[in-house]
Parts: C-alpha cells; sequence; structure tokens
C-alpha cells in the first residue's frame, strides 16, 4: 500500500512536470547554447562507450545508458 | 561469421565512399580502450577496439554498421573462501585461473528520420569463447514544442547462451553441482558442455527539455528482466568442510533505474555542468544510488576538456554472504543461492577522469574535396572500489582500482 503510494506520488509529479514543459519555451533563435557540443549528455557516447561498459561489469546495476549492447564481457 | 561482417562493412563503405552518386553524408569511427586493474591476487587487462561505419545514403536514412571485440587476459578469483573458513585451515583456500577471452561482436542499425521523428531497429551478435548473444533492439524518438521536448523509447531483446560443464546425474541438489574447468569443448557436441540460456529483455524511456536557452533536463527510467543462468560458471563457493560448490544465484531478476540528468550553461567560463544521479532496485535486493558530475569548457572552436568525478554505492544481494560457512552476522549461510561475486556485495566506488576533443574544420570547402571534419578522443579515468565485506580468505581486497584509457578518432565525409 505504502509502495503504491510512494510511485502515485513520483508519477503525479512527473505529471506535473511534464505539464510544465508546456509553458517553457525556448526560441529557435535561442537555441545556439543548447546546441553547444558541451551541453549534449552523450555527446561523445561511442568515445565513452567502453568506459561505461566497464563500470557496468563492475557494479551490481544498470541504466540509465541505453538498450543496445551484446554479449557478457563480463570478466 | 568473418566474412559476413567484411561484405556488410563493404557495402556500408561502398555507400560512403567519394564520389558515389548516392552518398551525401558518411562517418567512420574508431575506438581504442584500454583496461587495466590488478586488486588482491587477481589482475585484469582489457583491450577493447572498435570501429563504425555510418552512411547517410538519403536524408530520411541513416545505416550503420560496426565490430568491437574485447582481448582479455588475466586472472580471476575461482574458488572463494570467507575469513571464518580460512581461520581453521592451515592451507591456503582461496584460489585463482588464469584467464584468456575474446569477444567480437558484430552490429548494425538502420534510421528512418522524419522532422520530428526517428525510428531505428538494430541488431548484434556477439561471440567469447563460453558466450553467445544475439540482441535486437528498437527505438523511437521524437521532438516536440518546438524542440524543447525530446520523448524516446528504446526495448532490445537478448538471446544469449552461456557455456556451462554437465553435472553428474547423482548430483540433484546445487551444493553438489562442479564448477566449470574451461572452456574446451563449449558450443560443440562435447558430451561434457551445455549451453544454458539467458534471456534479457530491456525497456528504457527518456524525457528530455530545455527549459531555458541554458538549461535542459532529462528524465530516464530503465527496466530489466533477466531470465536464465546468471552465476559466473567458473567460480565455486565453499559451503561448509569439504563442500565446495558451483556458485549458485537465482534464475530470474527484474531490475530498474531512475536517472535525473541535468545541464546547464556558465556563461562566465565557457563551460557546461551536468550532473547526473541514478537510483537503482533490483528483486536481489541491491539498492544502489550514483552521482556523476562532469564539467565540460571550450577553448576556441575546436578544443573541449572535460573533467568527470563519480560516486557509487551499493548494498549487497539478499543471499550475499562473504562467508557461507558461518560466523557472527553478516556472515553465515544466506537460504538456497550463494556467490562469490564482489559485485552482489556491499560496497562504493569512486571515479575521476579527464577527456580532451579536438575537432578540425576547414575554413571553406572540404579537406581533400571530400572530408567535412576530423575528431581526435583522448580520456582517462581513474576508479577505486571499497568493499565493506568482501574478502579473500578473511583478507580485505583494498586495494581495487583501475585504469581506463580510450583513444578514439572520427572522420566525417
Amino acid at each position: 500500500m505504502e509502495r503504491k503510494t510512494k510511485r502515485l506520488g513520483i508519477g503525479s509529479a512527473a505529471a506535473c512536470l511534464l505539464l510544465a514543459s508546456g509553458c517553457a519555451t525556448v526560441a529557435p533563435t535561442q537555441r545556439a547554447v543548447l546546441a553547444d557540443p558541451t551541453m549534449q549528455f552523450d555527446g561523445e557516447a561511442k568515445h565513452d562507450a567502453a568506459l561505461r561498459h566497464a563500470i557496468d561489469n563492475r557494479e551490481g546495476s544498470m541504466g540509465g545508458t541505453g538498450v543496445s549492447g551484446g554479449g557478457c564481457g563480463c570478466n | 561469421m568473418l566474412r559476413a561482417v567484411v561484405v556488410a562493412l563493404g557495402c556500408v563503405l561502398t555507400l560512403v565512399a567519394p564520389g558515389s552518386a548516392r552518398a551525401q553524408v558518411g562517418e567512420f569511427d574508431t575506438t581504442h580502450t584500454v583496461f587495466y586493474e590488478a586488486p588482491t591476487r587477481t589482475h585484469m587487462f582489457v583491450y577493447s577496439p572498435s570501429g563504425d561505419v555510418t552512411a547517410s545514403p538519403w536524408s530520411w536514412l541513416d545505416v550503420r554498421g560496426g565490430w568491437e571485440a574485447d582481448v582479455v587476459s588475466g586472472a580471476s578469483v575461482s574458488t572463494k573462501a570467507g575469513g571464518v573458513y580460512q581461520a581453521s585451515h592451515a592451507a591456503d583456500v582461496v584460489s585463482t585461473a588464469s584467464v584468456r577471452d575474446l569477444r567480437n561482436m558484430a552490429r548494425g542499425e538502420a534510421t528512418v528520420k522524419g522532422d520530428l521523428t526517428s525510428l531505428t531497429a538494430g541488431y548484434a551478435y556477439s561471440t567469447e569463447n563460453d558466450y553467445r548473444s544475439n540482441s535486437l533492439h528498437v527505438n523511437a524518438r521524437t521532438d516536440a514544442l518546438q524542440h524543447n521536448t525530446q520523448f524516446e523509447l528504446s526495448y532490445a531483446h537478448n538471446f544469449d547462451g552461456v557455456c556451462n560443464r554437465v553435472q553428474d546425474g547423482s548430483a540433484t541438489s546445487p551444493t553438489l553441482w562442479v564448477a566449470l574447468e574451461d572452456s574446451s569443448g563449449c558450443f560443440t557436441k562435447s558430451a561434457t558442455r551445455v549451453t544454458d540460456t539467458i534471456g534479457i529483455d530491456t525497456i528504457e524511456t527518456s524525457w528530455g527539455q530545455s527549459w531555458t536557452p541554458i538549461f535542459e533536463t532529462q528524465l530516464t527510467y530503465t527496466a530489466q528482466l533477466v531470465d536464465g543462468f546468471q552465476s559466473d560458471p567458473y567460480r565455486s563457493v565453499i559451503l561448509g568442510e569439504g563442500i565446495k560448490a558451483q556458485e549458485h544465484v537465482p534464475d530470474e531478476r527484474a531490475r530498474e533505474a531512475l536517472t535525473a540528468r541535468m545541464a546547464v550553461y556558465l556563461r562566465a567560463l565557457r563551460a557546461a555542468f551536468r550532473l547526473s544521479v541514478r537510483g537503482y532496485y533490483d528483486t536481489w535486493a541491491i539498492r544502489s544510488g550514483t552521482v556523476e558530475a562532469e564539467l565540460e569548457k571550450s577553448f576556441g572552436e575546436s578544443f573541449r576538456l572535460m573533467a568527470r568525478g563519480r560516486l557509487y554505492s551499493q548494498t549487497g544481494a539478499v543471499f550475499w554472504s562473504d562467508d557461507y560457512t558461518g560466523g557472527a552476522p553478516p556472515l553465515g549461510p544466506r537460504g538456497q543461492y550463494f556467490t562469490g561475486d564482489r559485485e552482489l556485495s556491499p560496497f562504493w566506488s569512486w571515479l575521476g577522469g579527464l577527456r580532451a576533443i579536438w575537432t578540425l574544420r576547414p575554413a571553406e570547402g572540404r579537406f581533400i574535396g571530400f572530408i567535412e571534419s576530423f575528431k581526435l578522443g583522448l580520456s582517462g579515468s581513474v576508479t577505486g572500489f571499497s568493499y565493506s565485506q568482501y574478502t579473500l580468505g578473511g583478507i580485505p581486497v583494498s586495494n581495487a582500482r583501475a585504469y581506463v584509457g580510450t583513444l578514439s578518432f572520427n572522420v566525417v565525409f
């Protein structure tokens, strides 16, 4: 029950944020900085892929870095 | 298999080749990474080369093909015991085994692009001495609200197989199972080897939002179901006096992670600050938290330098024990499962690193008529692990540090 309530709370917060996003407007002419390579979350994903792979295989967790991939390589 | 990869890469290269009437844009990437770790009793060296080719024969289509490998050499723990058991034995009860492996992976994917939406489908096949993997993935992405909002949904399914030892018919309990000695005979008709299956379903959805001209966020939810043999087939765990059995963990594992990221541009520094916070939970009762911060600064138009720091902490799996033979809590048996995997023990880790990216573009036109840009990347990271319970026969592993270095090269046609 407590877990359901918590999930409902998280869902409601996410819905509110989504609705708020409609108010956020950055005009195309204001997007120069957002398009800068330093502002990209995964701008050098290929360069960092092997580091992510090594980290994933040293931890008991996963998530947040995409779904593709193949093999174990877990030595 | 190798021939198929060469043919596939050749097809993509043909599309990218200069002078091709159809190729408008092409890209080639290669990365080379070395990983080295030498904690107590073990050491591991991995060299990972990769190469990818992307072609955009039409504005609405990207086709990618690539290959990567892991060349592994080192040693790993083959028999795990804790301090309580070691204390009553004169001889060393922990043992290691040398590891030599080669993982090859070929991959391909295609993306169909519209003005606001893109759809991607791909496939990867990888092979190791003791592991085979077929992976299919699909991805849909759309922009909304004048590109201020992005939604992305991805799904992947892995059909994997891991080599194992055929157990004696009389060994009805996992406590009697014997670990795999080596990978000889794997994926053949050998009567001493069997292939255990692993199915992995992963779904990820993310929402990216630009809030102001210098501030954006991304929220990502990942869920994964793993069904199949998930132990290390080579590793044994000491369970009692004279009882040594192959590691045994549950076949099912459900995993969830929620990641929140933000990026803000600091005009005074001409740099971007990125922060990522991730919470994770799975049905083996591992809970973890990750905080990662990156500061990336541009020097002129062509050079960028990034500093990265990361902290990670996790609890152990519910069936984790450093010594299943007994001792005061948290030692002792944990029901029907047992493992010697340090990644399932409680620990925290830190990481620090630097990355430099140098991009070269001609002032006008293209280099030698068809090259749009070059990009060279170099990075180095150090990571350290602090295990609160994991020991090797009672000896703490206090020197677990790993070094990772990557060199990458990208050329756009």
